[in-house]
């Protein structure tokens, strides 16, 4: 069993235009592909060289470049080695198809993604929301999202005064020393 | 899900109805629900619900410094929190392609391999009490205590130790700890012959587990499952020894399989491997003291640490199965992009849904433990 990608797939991945294979260990490969060749590129990985099992789907939001890249972490049970597959899809539609009927495990993965970056899959069995079925903003991943700016705007900052306090507090107790107090610099 | 929000399967008039599992019962550590649909107590339909525990980890983690994140990582499995502190600091470290001093890695080993044996005894305790034998369970939750004291003296926290860092850990062990570490060992290993009488040869265990949630090794591969529920279906496949990271490939261990797949295989699996975990402890107890050197190696000022631009995908076995992170840097102070992929992500979600089906209501719960799903690993 050799626990190398063997030189056959080599020559044969060198047959797919635009690829650019990057070999980083002996268990460690990285592929660079064009968006429309990925399914072929799984389809031979999985069908002819045993990379059978799909550990992940990441997103990653490159907003400079306007850009989402989508990572497919493969692994064979046989060559034992680990593919990473790279494709760039446009941020705008952020549309792209699924990858399903090849490996299960996507289902899973494009739904998340969905849920959190927006990206469309078409064909995927499942884009309902499965984690964030209260929210109603944009997708909460995407790097023009900020978190803190959107608790500000949606949120009252209130101070904290039950009744019981305002006893302890009327009887010279309670909180000596208010947050704000507290984070002043002493002079 | 709030009850405004809540919309009913449709389906015609029949002898069905639906039922809302969850998301507090019996089946999970943790709060995940299953929306069924029964005929009779069959289920026919079963549809997962998460996001129950959803506390936005990979987004925080892009808003805060490298070393930060070590804080929140252990928090998004509770009952085994080190794989993802591991997993998080060999990620960094691969980033900034650093070494990792040999004591260091040895030390890592010992807590990965404690932290697998308390989830395992976590979760057949868990597993016990779905089929009504609490005893187990309250016995299950006090031997796992012990090796949380060993913990508690070993880093100062019980369940979060904060402990792996980037470089390596934080401090050496203190002294008279492996001793110690060695009695616990003795004494939970004394404890399986208690638990194989009172649990796994009990035949209401075995009547119930048995044939209970199917999957064959084929089924297995397709849903993308990993772990003790991979190798309950006959492959012997483990992380640990065919992708091996740290030292694991100086450590001798065996990867036991089951063969038939179901609830009582997953389970006898970790009962096997809870016996490899205690060998395999007990070979860096007796490695340790032979190892010397430091247990971090310099890194730069933590708070002002820019890591190389770069992307890794690194990942460990923890006891639930392949946890990976996928980590992406832009060459700044903060993670530009943490992924994290938590190997219940599958068991919780496709593999649950499709395992459910056909069973009895009373052994949705079963099934659930069996699998070992974890659903703060779902959500994140």
């Amino acid at each position: 069993m050799s626990k190398t990608v063997t030189p056959w797939l080599d020559n044969l991945l060198q047959e797919i235009e635009g690829i650019e294979i990057r070999r980083k260990d002996s268990r460690r490969v990285r592929i660079d592909i064009a968006a429309d060749s990925l399914p072929t590129l799984l389809e031979l990985l999985r069908g002819r060289a045993g990379y059978v099992h799909l550990s992940a789907i990441t997103c990653v939001d490159w907003i400079d470049e306007s850009q989402f890249e989508l990572v497919y972490q493969l692994w064979s049970y046989e060559s034992q080695s680990l593919v990473s597959a790279h494709i760039r899809i446009a941020r705008d539609p952020g549309v792209y198809v699924s990858v399903f009927d090849l490996y299960q495990p996507a289902a899973f993965f494009e739904r998340d993604i969905h849920e959190m970056f927006g990206v469309y899959f078409e064909g995927s069995p499942d884009m309902s929301k499965f984690i964030l079925t209260e929210w109603n903003g944009p997708p909460p991943m995407r790097k023009e999202f900020d978190a803190e700016a959107w608790v500000n705007e949606t949120f009252e900052r209130k101070e904290y005064q039950p009744d019981w306090l305002k006893e302890i507090t009327e009887q010279g107790g309670g909180i000596v020393k208010s947050p704000e107090e507290a984070r002043q610099k002493k002079p | 899900m709030r009850p405004e929000n809540y919309q009913a399967i449709s389906h015609p008039p029949s002898n069905e109805y639906e039922l809302n599992f969850g998301p507090n019962h019996p089946g999970i550590e943790g709060n995940y629900a299953l929306k069924v649909k029964l005929h009779g107590d069959v289920v026919v339909a079963a549809r997962a619900d998460g996001g129950y525990l959803h506390r936005g980890f990979e987004k925080l983690m892009e808003g805060r410094l490298w070393i930060q994140n070590i804080a929140l990582v252990p928090r998004i499995c509770v009952p085994d929190p080190v794989p993802m502190e591991v997993c998080y600091s060999m990620a960094v470290e691969a980033l900034n392609d650093m070494e990792v001093p040999e004591r260091a890695q040895w030390l890592r080993v010992l807590q990965l391999e404690l932290s697998r044996i308390a989830a395992h005894l976590f979760t057949f305790g868990g597993h016990a009490a779905t089929t009504g034998m609490y005893t187990t369970m309250y016995w299950g939750v006090a031997d796992r205590d012990q090796i949380l004291d060993l913990f508690e003296e070993w880093t100062g926290g019980r369940v979060y130790h904060i402990y792996n860092i980037p470089g390596g850990v934080r401090r050496d062990i203190p002294a008279g700890f492996l001793d110690r570490v060695s009695h616990t060992m003795d004494y939970i290993e004394s404890r399986l012959p208690d638990y194989d009488n009172l649990f796994f040869t009990n035949q209401v265990f075995v009547d119930r587990a048995r044939d209970t949630g199917p999957m064959n090794q084929q089924q297995a591969l397709e849903w993308g499952v990993t772990g003790p529920n991979l190798r309950a279906t006959g492959l012997a496949f483990d992380v640990r020894r065919d992708d091996p990271y740290l030292v694991y490939d100086q450590i001798d261990f065996d990867i036991p399989t089951e063969a038939p797949g179901d609830a009582w295989a997953r389970t006898l699996v970790r009962r096997q491997e809870l016996k490899q975990s205690i060998h395999i402890v007990r070979q860096v107890v007796e490695k340790l003291p032979s190892v010397s050197g430091p247990v971090r190696t310099q890194i730069p000022n933590p708070l002002a640490w820019n890591v190389p631009a770069g992307e890794t995908y690194t990942r460990v076995e923890s006891s639930k199965g392949e946890l990976g992170y996928y980590v992406v840097s832009d060459g700044g102070d903060k993670p530009y992009r943490v992924h994290i992929r938590g190997p219940s992500s599958m068991h919780a979600v496709q593999v649950l849904e499709q395992l459910a089906v056909g069973a009895r209501l009373e052994d949705v719960a079963q099934i659930m433990f069996s699998l070992d799903a974890c659903p703060p690993e779902v959500d994140r």
